[in-house]
This record gives C-alpha cells, structure tokens and sequence, in this order.
C-alpha cells in the first residue's frame, strides 16, 4: 500500500493507503473530517471540493495516492476557531443554505472564485458555481452570498 | 383562534442557529456517523424489470474474507417478517372495493419487478469488501414481458405485474359532482381540450438516503438512525407493522439530514434490512445509497398522462371543468403512493378560479418502474398544470387575453370563506388582489421594449402567468415540548423534522419571542421517537402549521403557568396579571416579575402557589390542526426563446404569496426560491425516462438533467400578509410546497406565449430545446 504525507488544514499527517481509495473517502473516513460530503458518483455535484495547494478539486475524482506531499484544505480549515471566514459568514447572512449538504463544496469553491478574481462579476458566479449543485435555494441566496463574501474578501 | 398577540420573534429575518454547524463543516448527517464495531452493508439491486429469480447463489460471496452475512428473499421468508403497508389515505375504488396492495417486502422473494429492486443485503467488514461480494453473488433471472409506461400497462393484454390488479390498475377514483359537470358542459359555448404529460422527476436531495442500526442483546432495543423525514410514523410502520418488533423497542432519530423534498417520507427496504442483520451479527450495520442507486431507489414522482376539458361561455366566464389523469405507481404501493395521483391531485383541481362544477377521475396503475411516492407537493403540481395550462391554451384557442380570461374568473373575496367543488375549504385570501399584485410587479410598462430588443436579436420574448392554490397535509398532530435547566438553557423539542427549513431557527424563535427569552438559550431537539411521544415528522408543508403552533401553543401554557407564580408572589388572583415583553405585571401596581425569575421559582416550592408542583413551567402540549390551509399566490415569469436552438432563458420572476402570517421572511423566501428552482427543472429539464424493456435511462446525474446557478433567473418574492388564517395559532399558510406549484405553469404559459407566432400553443414538458425546436418546425410544417 503507498504511503503519503499530507498537509491538512495545516496539520501534517502520513498514512498508508489502498490504491483504490478516493481522495474524499480518505478525507473522510481516515482523516476523519467529515465535513467534505459526496453527494454524487459522476464528479456532477461539488458537494465534495476541497482545495489543494490553491486550486479547487473534487475530492471524490481523484485517488489519494496522487496527492503525496499535498497542501490539502477542508471547509473545517476555512473558519478562525469560532470566526467565520468572511466568505462562511456571507452565507449565513444571506442565508446561501437550506439542508447544508451542498455547503462545504459550494463554500470552499466560492473562496477559490473570488481569490482567483476579486471582481467578480454576478454572471461570473454563476458560471463559476457550474459544478456545484444546490437542491434547496434556489442559488439566488447563494449568489448575493457569493457577492457580498467578495466584497468582505477585497477588505 | 387567536392570532393577535403573537409577541416579538414573528417577522423578523433571524439568522439561522443551524448555520454555523454546517458551514463548518460540523454538520452530522448519517455519513459523518460511526460507532465501534461497525459493520457496512450494501444492497445487490435487480437489474431486469421483471423476471422470476430461479436462483441465487451466494457460496463464493460468503467465503470472501471479511464478508458477514448475506441475506436473500428466502431468509426474508423464513424471517416471517410482514411486508411493508400503504398508508394511502385513498384506499377503495370507485365501485367501494379496496385498493391492491400487493405485498411489498424488503427483498424480492422469487420474481422482482423493477430495475433497482433489492434482491439480496451484503453485509461486510468494509464497503469495498461489500461491493466484491456483490460481484461473486450469482442470480439466475428468467426474464419476463415488462411494461414501463402507464398507458401501456392499462391496455388489455399488457404484461400483468400482480395477479391482483388485473390490467395492473391499483385503483381508480372520482371526485365531484359528474351531473353537474355534464350539465355545465352542454350549456358553455365552447368546450377546449387538452392533452398533457406531467413528466417523471425525482427529487434528487444532495445527500442520498442512508441508515446506521444498533441492536442491545440485553434489553432487546434497537435503535436506528436514519436519514428520514417522518421519524415516528416510520418507526410505527417499520417495529410494528413489518418486524413486529413493538414500537417501544425502537429508537428512531434522524440526525441532520441532507435535503428531503418528500422522497425521504415513506419507508424503504433498506433500513429494515440492516434492522434485520444489526440483530443477527449483534454489531451496528452501516449502509448508505450512492447516486446511481438513489436514481433506481428512491421513490419518484408526479407522472401523470391527463386529459383536462374546461368548459366556458362567449365572454370567457369559467362553466364546467373535467380532468381525466391516468398516474403511475410503479411495481408496488409506495408508503403514500395511491394516494398522489387520486386523492393527492385532485383537491386544488379548479384553482382559484370560479366553477359551475368540476368533476375529476383517475387511475392509479402499476409498472414495472420503481414506486412512486410523494415528491414536493404531492399531486398539487399536477393539479395546478392542469389548470393553469388549460387556461393559456384555451385563451390560444379562441382568441383570448390570457391575462383577462383569469382576471374574469378568479373569485372573489365576497364568495370567502367558501367550499370549492373539490371540497376543500377555502377560508380566507384574495386571489384578485394577489393577481394584481403579481402583475403589478413584473414590470409590464418595460416588458413591449424587451420584445423588440428580443426581436431585433432573432429572439421570441413571451410571458406567462399561473395562479396556484394549494392545500396543505401531513400529520395533523404535533408536540412541543418545553423543559428549563438550572444553567439557564431551556430544551425544545417537536416533533416535526426539518431537513433544512430551519425549524432550529424558526421554532426557537416562536418561543423565545413569546416568552421574552434569549433565542442562543433554546436547545433544541427534533426528529427523536423519545424526545417526544408523538411526531408528525415533515410532509405537506406542515412545519410551522403545525409544529410552529404547538410550540405557539406550549409558550402560551408556559406563560399562564406563570402568571400563577407572579400571582403568588404579588399575591394578586392570577387573572389580574398580565404578561408582555417577557415581564409578569399587574396593571396598576408596580409589582413586576421576569419571566426568568418565574422560570428560577418554579423549583423552589416556598415560591409557588400550593397547587403547583415544582417543575410546573416544563411543560408539554399537542396541538391538532383542524383543517389543512390554503396556500395561494401568483407567478408570473419573463422567457426568452431561441428559435433557431430551441433553448430558453428564462429572463424574470416574479412571485407574489399568500402564505398568511410571515413568521421569518428570509426563511419563506428560501423556501420559494428553492421550490421554484424545482419547478423550472421539472418544466425545463429534469425527466426520469425508463426504456420499454424497463431500464433506466437516466440513472445518473450525468444523464439526469437539475438547475445549475446559470439556470436560474433571479426572483423577486412578495407576500400578501393581509389574509392570515384561523386554522391555526400562527395564521400561517405553509410555505414549503408553493414554489414548485406555480412555477411549471407560468413557465410553460409563457413559453408557449413567446411561440404563439409559430402556431405552438402546447409543448409537453420538460421544454428540452430538441422539444422546443422540433415543435416549432413541425407547426411549421403543417
Ligand atoms: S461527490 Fe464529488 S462531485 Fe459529487
Ligand atoms: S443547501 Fe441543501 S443542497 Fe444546498
């Protein structure tokens, strides 16, 4: 089994792992965080993007092996203890989730949007959001949510 | 009932309590869940339609390392278990016989009859183990003829999935009053006919279903965590009815659960199963759905073939309405099934409109497809697309205003409160002013200079507008339960679930506002057979109605309770005082009592009036709602239609709502803008298509087509808030279903406005842009 060392959040941690295991079942259930969800088996819904050195993926596509040596965040390495990143607390102003399931992909790939473009445009964000579905809101909370995150972002 | 003296908390846009959990990834659904010991399970689903199972042999399977236990439709005979019960509120046919409910076990027992079906659980030390078993596990299926489509199976000589239901009908059904409905139609001028599909979805919540089982050898109690939006019914249905276990040696709890929108309502197989197997291995069972299983599993919805006939005079006023609709149940009676397609659809039939009389019938027959069961809104959809499609085709027709047709005929506030020819009673609204309003606010002065901006791009710019009314349902009984700790915190528990509607939030702030406490003081509780005796769980938009009304109800009790207290210590009779903003007074006097400092007394006997026990202020209490409400409203919406692809934007929306009393605006505008997104994946896009040899066509979210962000317009939502009704404490009208009521009509009304030129006045849904363009080149063409 290939062993890898990973930067979680932060935290380094190394494991052994099956070649077999996707990146999301090893976030989840080895790591134990949770937070990133799969909602789908077709790479289609987003539920389970995390960031790795800088760039959005959706964990549930990619085996773990390839990720030896990774800088890897979870939505659980976006808030500040109990600060939420501006981006998180947009959300809940807005009121960007119903059931919380889409949150954590749609969260952390709205962080990637804005840090990739400050100025991001409405029609942007909702290009951006392409890969991410949401079954509860509707996206129009979701999008304010994305456009007030940014402006928080810009500072 | 009282409605005035709802204190603060009411109307405020409180953030969500829920919210930090989740967006911190701390949210705990049935995933995130493990416990020592655990065992996984999967299911091995039937790949033919139907076909009698010769054999199955699971000898390799078994004695692959780390597989625990495999169990097949013959262990499920041995078992002895019963099959799992409809709980149709619809049960008899026309002619007074009962309904068909063939049996419905957990796992097929020698023939299955849907691509999807359960046919044998492996239970493993890990999932991959289970998924290698799944493959070495080795059924013999003789295939049988198969029918997918409704239509088909009610025709003489089609396969038949039950010897019971012969030409496969479950049951039909009438409602109203057909002499009159005759009558009306011999004497209108004209009578306008249209056929139209409501077309299979699924409601597709973003986390699939899933359940983690725990059996307790010495106490014989079970306990099961399930991703489930009707706890206590389904614990009933499952320890009762199925394992005849008893329902007292069953814990059911749902955690956080992922979206629901109805498909998480009924029971299914699967967390029977792992029931099942927890007991034999004595070690929790483990088993979740991944999406392509949700697709084959999960229950799906609407799916009618209708024939809707409106009857009317020269100026346009409404006489006679007729709606024929054949549904479509699938292979068995799902737990609510029968009742969508007869009972479901047919009581909002007529809208808010006008009628002479309406008259209505269905048949409810079986396919070899998976059940179907209620999906938001349950047969209102329906209903409401038929109404309000019949309305813009028959305007098309004769050379009507739409617009005008529906202002003619809607009715008026005079004839409230009312019984509709449905039945259904209609207590308060006002459907003119809603219209106007709704008008009103879809900008029609600009809306001429976007059709030549449109015209000058190549492009039909239509509107469209639906006026839907709606009824509410779910469990009529709902507790709340409130208990104050020493440390200040007060625990809330209800019995009704939410699966993202925010019920941390709404109902803690009904409480807390009424009682003049701190909303972060309320702990609360949901979804648990054993924080409450009773629960309604979630369906029919019922959260606030009901469970919003008990929590109303028990703040009340609390507060007279405590005016007990304040009156011993101002040692006043209790009814000289009053309470209001959280403060126990007398008027006139200047004695003043907190309702904390009643909260702290009601543990010290020497603060407490000699008939009153301590711990008086914790209190319980049921409320039953009387009569469902009447959800109304308004949709109108702006498209814009490529001729040359077929594709559409839908370019505005707008949605005016009578939904009562708003108790929380941020939380009923979530509530419609999901539905609505919803509802324009059913008018646009989403399709469940079964082949006729019964495979699943779209069985993926690759094939399966849902609203991204680029899909959705933007909405514009208003409330119409001077109707509150008095069915209830709150005068709510629930929220949850409405969007996607409204939305498929006006959707596809102006759709078909946009392509009145061309001759299109009906396109089935969803409007795919092959649809929209091959209906234009067809009126083309003729
Ligand atoms: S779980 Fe990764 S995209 Fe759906
Ligand atoms: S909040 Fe439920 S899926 Fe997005």
């Amino acid at each position: 089994m290939p062993l890898i060392t990973v930067h979680v959040n932060g935290v380094e941690t190394t494991k052994e792992v099956e070649p077999r295991t996707l990146l999301s079942t090893f976030i989840r259930e080895e790591l134990k965080l949770t937070g990133t969800h799969v909602g789908c088996d077709t790479s289609q819904c987003g539920a389970c993007v995390v960031s790795i050195d800088g760039k959005t993926i959706k964990s549930c596509a990619s085996f773990a092996w390839q990720f030896d040596g990774a800088k890897i965040q979870t939505i659980e390495g976006l808030a500040n203890g109990t600060e939420l990143h501006p981006m998180q607390e947009a959300f809940r102003t807005h009121h960007g989730l119903q059931c919380g399931f889409c949150t954590p992909g749609m969260v952390m790939t709205a962080v990637a949007l804005v840090e990739n473009n400050p100025d991001i445009s409405e029609n942007g964000i909702r290009e951006g959001l392409e890969g991410n579905i949401c079954r509860c809101t509707g996206y129009q909370n979701i999008i304010d949510a994305v456009k007030t995150g940014a402006k928080a972002m810009r500072g | 009932m009282d409605t005035t003296n709802i204190t603060n908390g009411i109307g405020k846009s409180q953030e969500r309590r829920e919210d930090f959990r989740f967006l911190t990834g701390a949210g705990s659904y049935i995933d995130d869940m493990n416990l020592d010991g655990q065992a996984y399970a999967t299911v091995l689903r039937s790949p033919e339609a139907h076909a009698d199972v010769s054999s199955i042999d699971i000898t390799e399977a078994l004695a692959l390392d780390g597989v625990l236990a495999i169990i097949t439709g013959e262990d499920w005979k041995v078992a002895g278990y019963n099959p799992i019960p409809t709980k149709s509120a619809v049960r008899k046919a026309i002619d007074g016989s009962d309904l068909k409910e063939p049996p419905h076990h957990p796992l097929a027992i020698d023939r299955v009859r849907y691509v999807g079906q359960p046919v044998a659980l492996v239970v493993a030390e890990s999932i991959d183990v289970c998924k290698d078993a799944m493959e070495l596990i080795d059924v013999d299926y003789d295939s049988l003829p198969s029918v997918s489509h409704q239509s088909e199976a009610i025709k003489d000589g089609a396969p038949q999935i039950w010897d019971i239901a012969p030409n496969n009908i479950c049951l039909d059904f009438e409602l109203g009053d057909q002499k009159a409905q005759k009558k009306a139609f011999s004497e209108a001028d004209h009578i306008v006919t249209l056929n139209l599909v409501n077309n299979r979805v699924t409601a597709v919540p973003i986390e699939p279903r899933g359940a983690l089982a725990s059996y307790d050898a010495g106490t014989g109690k079970y306990t099961l965590w399930n991703a489930s939006q009707n706890i206590h019914a389904g614990r009933d249905t499952i320890a009762d009815a199925v394992l005849g276990i008893g329902k007292e040696n069953l814990h059911h709890i749902a955690p956080d659960v992922g979206g629901g929108f109805g498909v998480k309502n009924g029971v299914y197989p699967e967390p029977i199963l792992i029931l099942h197997a927890t007991k034999l291995l004595e070690r929790p069972v483990k088993w979740f759905n991944d999406r392509s299983e949700s697709f084959l599993s999960d229950t799906h919805g609407r799916d009618q073939v209708s024939t809707v006939q409106l009857a009317l005079d020269k100026d346009g006023t409404f006489r006679g309405l007729r709606t024929e609709t054949v549904g479509n149940l699938g292979a068995f009676c799902a737990t609510v099934g029968p009742f969508t397609p007869t009972g479901g659809s047919s009581r909002t039939q007529g809208g808010p409109y006008r009628f002479d009389a309406i008259y209505y019938t269905a048949i409810a027959p079986f396919t070899n497809t998976c059940p179907l069961d209620p999906y938001r809104g349950a047969g209102r959809p329906e209903g409401s697309y038929q109404m309000d499609r019949i309305i813009d085709y028959a305007a098309a027709q004769l050379g009507m205003d739409p617009i005008e047709l529906r202002r003619k005929n809607l009715i008026p506030t005079e004839d409230l409160p009312m019984k509709s020819p449905m039945g259904l009673d209609i207590d308060c609204g006002n459907f003119p002013e809603v219209f106007e309003q709704t008008i009103a606010m879809s900008d029609r002065d600009g809306y001429d200079a976007r059709v030549q901006k449109s015209a000058a791009a190549g492009k039909k710019r239509g509107f469209g507008i639906s006026m839907y009314l709606e009824c509410t349902g779910g469990g009529p009984k709902e507790e709340a339960k409130v208990s104050f700790r020493e440390d200040g915190k007060i625990d809330l528990s209800v019995g009704s679930s939410s699966t993202g509607m925010g019920h941390e939030t709404a109902f803690a702030q009904i409480l807390a506002g009424h009682l003049g406490l701190e909303i972060d003081d309320v702990v609360f509780r949901q979804a648990d057979t054993e924080a409450t005796a009773i629960g309604g769980g979630h369906g029919g938009s019922r959260g606030l109605e009901v469970g919003g009304s008990a929590v109303l109800q028990t703040s009340r009790e609390i507060v007279e309770a405590g005016k007990k207290i304040a009156a011993h210590k101002f040692d006043v009779d209790a009814d000289k005082v009053e309470f209001s903003e959280g403060h126990f007074h007398v008027p006139g006097s200047n004695h003043t009592m907190t309702m904390r400092e009643a909260i702290d007394a009601q543990n010290d006997p020497d603060m407490l009036p000699d008939d009153m026990e301590p711990g008086a202020l914790n209190i319980s209490s049921v409320f039953e709602r009387g009569i469902i409400s009447i959800p109304n409203g308004g949709h109108a919406v702006e498209v814009e239609v490529d001729p040359e692809t077929g594709t559409i934007k839908v370019d505005g929306y707008w949605v005016m709502d009578d939904f009562g009393t708003i108790i929380n605006p941020m939380l009923a505008d979530g509530q419609v803008m999901g539905g609505v997104a919803q509802g324009l994946g059913q008018a646009l896009m989403e399709n469940i298509v079964y082949d006729d040899g019964g495979q699943l066509v779209t069985g993926s979210l690759m094939d399966y087509a849902m609203p991204r962000a680029d899909d959705m317009p933007r909405m514009v939502i208003g409330y119409y808030e001077d109707a509150p009704t008095a069915k209830n404490l709150l005068g709510v009208k629930g929220a949850g279903e409405a969007g996607c009521v409204g939305a498929p009509p006006a959707i596809v009304n102006a759709v078909c406005d946009a392509l009145k030129d061309f001759g299109v006045h009906h396109i089935d849904m969803p409007l795919t842009p092959e649809r929209v363009w091959r209906a234009i080149e067809d009126a083309k063409a003729s």
